[in-house]
């Protein structure tokens, strides 16, 4: 998949969001788009996934079958989780029996078999995330895209996402996952995709050194100052907590 | 494309929004024929004018009762914005269909119509009726479109135009009206049921509503670029 030149903006007159994008993305290769709240991680994804177009420029070769994992997934639905699941499935061509057994697979998978027959409208945030992640995976993607998936999730289901992500890739799908809680740091074999000021810099699997994360502690006046002196000195600031 | 439209007629009826359309379309056919006896094709062109914001109202609320996330993972289900388009302009000109059959039926039940001294036969009056409340569908759904919550965004914005297109296109439709053009043709359409319609009028006032409504879509089509 290539991203040619890619330029963004929201509406005539409205700043550019991305600028110049250029890049590429083989079938098994995993990208972690990092950059700051704000920086177009979002507007990135949902482009490259097909539902916002470029303003300019084009997204060549993008494999069939997308699968897209919102930040929040919209669970005001007049479904039960089971009911919403079967009709994504059909929409994804599905027949009855594989639906069933595809619905079945994934919510075992995500710890969601108990929540199959409750309302939409009263799933957790976590569970609701789970049902969203699932709609994604029911036929496998040639492209997964996961926008902060782990926003939500408990503990269990936040470590499956990297062994689902490896299952993609091992499949021969591609993956893109936006991470600004550097969740993303363990996974072998990426490439980094950091988006700042609307550009992206694309950092390829192995010339990257392996990122970690330090967590530190100050006093709540100094936040502000210690994370522009950290900027300033190039390092990568992934949240302020108070 | 049929499940998506299966799964957007789903929500739209069982989340209990498409009764509110339904009950005012009653009210509004129920006042139309209780105050007499019309002939069937005049009245059935009438009947199309006033159901008229009742479609689009149905074309918006089917459109809002999927929420924008969802819409974004429809896109990505059915493989790209265009389908996710087309499916949600057709689901909504489905949800007109149970309007339409009461715009046919209703008038008889409550002894509104009367083919009695009638200028136009009975058969050619149901087609003729029919034809009328089709023709009133495509800018329906246009328009409709054109209110939904990724255009228009805020509920005062929807109304606005809802109300706003559906005054104008009676309006503007008037006859003597200096730019009737500019409206979809449903006062022309109403005009002409009330003798027998050639072919030829028939021919040109479909074509008048589908290139209106081609327009407006196109619209919402260039507009939806900037709100996915």
């Amino acid at each position: 998949m290539h991203l040619r030149d890619l330029w963004v903006h929201y509406g005539r007159g409205a700043p550019w969001v991305l600028r110049e994008v250029h890049a590429e993305l083989q079938p098994g290769e995993v990208g972690i788009v990092a950059g700051r709240n704000g920086a177009g991680k979002s507007t990135l994804l949902s482009v490259i996934a097909g539902i916002r177009p470029a303003t300019r420029g084009t997204v060549d070769d993008r494999p069939t079958v997308v699968g897209w994992v919102p930040e929040r997934f919209a669970a005001a639905q007049p479904f039960t989780a089971r009911r919403y699941l079967l009709q994504m499935a059909a929409i994804r061509g599905l027949t009855a029996v594989a639906a069933r057994a595809a619905v079945d697979r994934w919510a075992q998978r995500l710890y969601l078999t108990p929540f199959l027959g409750t309302k939409m409208s009263q799933l957790s945030k976590g569970s609701a995330q789970k049902v969203g992640l699932a709609q994604a995976l029911l036929v496998p993607p040639g492209l997964l895209v996961l926008d902060e998936p782990w926003e939500g999730l408990d503990a269990q289901t936040r470590e499956e996402i990297p062994a689902l992500i490896a299952e993609v890739t091992a499949a021969g799908g591609m993956v893109l996952v936006s991470d600004h809680r550097g969740e993303t740091v363990k996974m072998p074999h990426t490439t980094q995709w950091l988006v700042h000021d609307g550009r992206l810099t694309v950092t390829a699997a192995g010339e990257a050194e392996r990122r970690c994360v330090i967590e530190i502690s100050v006093a709540q006046s100094q936040a502000e100052s210690t994370a522009a002196r950290l900027r300033a000195d190039g390092h990568d600031v992934l949240a302020v907590r108070l | 494309m049929t499940g998506l439209m299966a799964m957007r007629l789903s929500a739209y009826v069982r989340a209990q929004v498409a009764l509110a359309p339904l009950l005012v379309a009653l009210a509004i056919l129920g006042i139309f024929y209780g105050g007499g006896q019309a002939e069937p094709a005049e009245a059935y062109g009438m009947s199309a004018v006033v159901l008229f914001p009742i479609f689009a109202w149905q074309v918006k609320i089917l459109l809002d009762v999927e929420p924008d996330v969802q819409r974004h993972i429809a896109i990505t289900a059915v493989g790209s914005r265009a389908r996710e388009m087309g499916n949600g302009l057709l689901t909504g000109a489905v949800t007109t269909l149970v309007t339409v059959g009461l715009g046919m039926v209703l008038p008889w039940l409550l002894g509104g119509v009367s083919e009695l001294n009638a200028k136009v036969p009975l058969g050619p009056s149901l087609v003729l009726g029919l034809w009328a409340h089709l023709v009133a569908i495509p800018p329906a759904v246009a328009l409709g479109a054109l209110a939904s919550r990724p255009i228009s965004r805020s509920a005062g914005v929807s109304a606005l135009v809802l109300t706003g297109g559906a005054v104008l296109a009676i309006v503007l439709g008037l006859k003597g009206s200096p730019v009737p053009w500019l409206v979809p043709p449903l006062m022309a359409t109403a005009r002409a049921t009330v003798n027998q319609v050639d072919v030829s009028t028939a021919a040109l006032l479909t074509l008048w509503s589908l290139a209106w409504s081609a327009i407006a879509i196109y619209g919402y089509v260039r507009l939806r670029r900037f709100r996915p």
